[in-house]
């Protein structure tokens, strides 16, 4: 299976995201694990005649959840990646597993920028790139908010300069 | 009679004034029937008020659609004005047309009539004129479709910008560049090119109907609806039952059990037969003005036209029970279309099926040739896939016999015949696993217990997804997903390693990936 010139290797898209993207997911995994743990603690202290290890339960889910708000934001920085080209759009993503997307921008369909509350806090932006494929949707998280404004404007000069139907 | 192109707006058949009435009050006669009980019980006084207006009522319902709703043919476009108060005008260039679809229920049948419906290439958007006369139908379709081919040849040279109409998807350069009259009769006489038969039914294919269980999802749903019916027959209440239980214990157990076997058989092949009788009847595909076309159907016939410049790849199914018989289905995946998959074969032998589908994709080959198999990793990645899928139901089963207190042999029964159907399920699937460049096509082997192949032209990929799940990145395995405005959308080649998965996507799409790539 090899190709001529050697086994083509899929090298890493070139750039990072934000660095305040790692206190952005940081407080979001708090926000959603500190809900969890919460109900499970009222749950375990309220309802009578909760059996021992349940606490045993909630205490291993409290342990995973700290896991998860420490480490995921870190490995999740270490993962993200993105680049675009004048041909081509390329992002690498996830923490357990990983994610690589890669369209061509003569393909592309849409560029939406988004900017939640709370990303506007830490300055972030995301890009989401569509194509005609449900499968195809390419998201950029976590984008510092100038930067993503300038790959937006990029993107769409490109696209408006090609044409086709993109299909 | 269709009208000319230029002539005004025209209404649908009158015929419609007397389909409409019959279809809302076959649609109206549950809620109306529950509403009649319902009042019949409270009160009568209302009676007059409540019996014309369930007469009427209907009546005018079916015929303000055929007041209101207009259509015509100009040069460039088919417009249909419809609605009272809200008036609504769709209109589409003629150029656009991708699909001109044809179906007509046995009351359509009946009156004569057909309902058509135009693609045009937006996915959700498509025209319908319910209903046409039927040779004003087929009249229809076919000054839409040589139009279309005739269109798009004389476009450079004849066609005006289509008027009213913004140019959505800079599709048609040449239009744009002609900003001249819209409403123009062009296009002189198309030659029309000869239909060529590409498949037809044949009779002895009804062996495969039974085989195919698509249909038994409806048989479920029926002997639903009739166990509803059963729950309030009066035998059937706790003491019947009780006493039917200690009949049926003193009876032999297994002739019970043979009978109801057989006779469940017996139903599955009476309605298998039926079903695909009822389908299937009159079956043909021919391929004419660019476009695949298939009409089939005993008491609702259609007509489905696809744009084979629209048509990416096939699909061609092998379900398990099918292969035990040599059977196949095959569709062909479009962009375009509302739903991009279209079954363009009854249940069939799978000779048949592949050579329909190579005359599709217009090369021998990609249905039957070897694909590259994707090794012992992959191997032990579809076990171990299927195994861990069958301990999860294992684990509810044990949960549930904590719970209800079971003896330990119908667990240990369950979870050993459960395990040994994951074993077959995983080899099952890593033997479908596969992948091939064909030239101009990317092939993909898959499904677990049906046996699916999957071609799709490369043209048609427009991006690249590399997933990989904890487990795949110890193994160094990818899924390799190429994303398309076809059929599903996606194309999956699964657990292929990962400098396999960058070089095909590299050969597929030739200077797609040249700048991530490292040669080493």
């Amino acid at each position: 299976m090899t190709d001529v010139g050697g086994t083509p290797v899929l090298r890493e898209p070139a750039n990072r995201v934000s660095p305040q993207a790692v206190p952005f997911w940081t407080v979001s995994a708090l926000v959603g694990d500190a809900v969890l743990v919460v109900g499970a603690l009222l749950v375990w202290l309220l309802v009578p005649g909760v059996p021992g290890w349940a606490g045993l339960v909630v205490l291993l889910l409290a342990l995973v959840a700290a896991a998860h708000v420490v480490l995921m934001p870190r490995i999740r920085f270490r993962v993200h990646r993105w680049e675009v080209t004048d041909t081509a759009v390329h992002t690498r993503e996830g923490w357990i597993g990983r994610q690589t997307r890669i369209a061509p921008i003569s393909r592309v369909q849409t560029v939406d920028s988004r900017q939640g509350a709370v990303m506007r806090l830490f300055g972030l932006a995301s890009i989401t790139v569509t194509t005609a494929s449900a499968a195809g949707p390419i998201t950029v998280d976590c984008l510092d908010a100038d930067t993503a404004r300038d790959v937006v404007a990029r993107l769409t000069a490109i696209t408006a300069a090609t044409e086709g139907d993109a299909t | 009679m269709i009208p000319e192109p230029g002539e005004g707006f025209v209404r649908l058949s009158p015929l419609k004034l007397l389909l409409d009435p019959v279809k809302a009050v076959a649609q109206a006669v549950v809620p109306l029937v529950i509403a009649l009980v319902g009042i019949s019980r409270s009160d009568t006084k209302f009676w007059p008020i409540i019996l014309p207006l369930v007469v009427l009522g209907p009546l005018v319902l079916g015929a303000l659609p055929w007041l209101t709703t207009h259509y015509r043919l100009t040069g460039t476009q088919i417009q249909v004005r419809s609605g009272i108060l809200n008036k609504k005008t769709s209109t589409a260039p003629l150029d656009r047309v991708r699909s001109v679809d044809l179906e007509a229920s046995l009351l359509h049948r009946i009156l004569g009539l057909q309902k058509v419906q135009i693609g045009t290439g937006v996915d959700d958007d498509r025209i319908t004129l319910d209903a046409l006369a039927a040779a004003d139908a087929q009249a229809l379709r076919t000054t839409l479709l040589t139009r279309r081919a005739v269109a798009e040849q004389a476009a450079p040279a004849t066609m005006g910008r289509p008027d009213g109409l913004s140019p959505d998807q800079p599709d048609q350069p040449d239009q744009l560049a002609q900003p001249d009259g819209s409403d123009r009769p062009v296009v002189p006489a198309p030659l029309p090119a000869p239909a060529v038969p590409l498949a037809r039914i044949d009779w002895s294919w009804l062996r495969f109907a039974p085989f195919s269980l698509g249909r038994l999802v409806l048989l479920f749903g029926g002997l639903g609806v009739l166990s509803q019916f059963a729950d309030d027959l009066p035998i059937w209440n706790q003491e019947t039952a009780t006493s039917a239980w200690q009949w049926l214990t003193q009876f032999a157990v297994a002739a019970i059990v043979l009978v109801l076997s057989v006779s469940a058989l017996a139903l599955w092949l009476v309605v298998s037969v039926a079903g695909y009788v009822l389908q299937w009847w009159g079956f043909r595909l021919v391929r004419e003005h660019g476009s695949l076309h298939l009409t089939s159907g005993l008491v609702t016939t259609r007509s489905i036209t696809v744009e084979e410049a629209k048509v990416r790849g096939v699909e061609m199914t092998e379900p398990v029970l099918m292969r035990l018989v040599g059977g196949a289905e095959l569709s062909t995946l479009a962009t375009g279309v509302e739903d991009g998959v279209t079954q363009v074969l009854p249940p069939c032998p799978r000779g048949v099926a592949v050579a329909v589908g190579e005359a599709v994709l217009e090369r021998p080959g990609p249905l039957i040739g070897r694909l590259v198999e994707h090794g012992p990793r992959a191997r032990r990645r579809a076990w171990f896939r299927q195994l861990r899928n069958a301990l999860d139901v294992i684990v509810l089963f044990a949960v549930a016999w904590w719970w209800f207190d079971l003896t330990w042999w119908w667990l240990a029964a369950i979870g050993a015949a459960l395990l040994a159907l994951a074993a077959a399920a995983g080899e099952a699937s890593y033997r479908h696993l596969g992948h091939d460049l064909a030239g101009a096509h990317l092939v993909a082997g898959g499904g677990t217990f049906a046996r699916i192949r999957t071609v799709l032209e490369t043209d048609g990929i427009i991006g690249w997804v590399v997933s990989q799940s904890w487990w795949q990145r110890r193994a160094g395995l990818v899924d390799l997903t190429a994303t398309t405005a076809a059929g599903t959308e996606r194309v999956l080649v699964r657990d292929v390693r990962l400098d396999v998965a960058v070089a095909l996507a590299d050969r597929a799409t030739p200077g797609l990936l040249t700048d991530f790539l490292d040669r080493v």
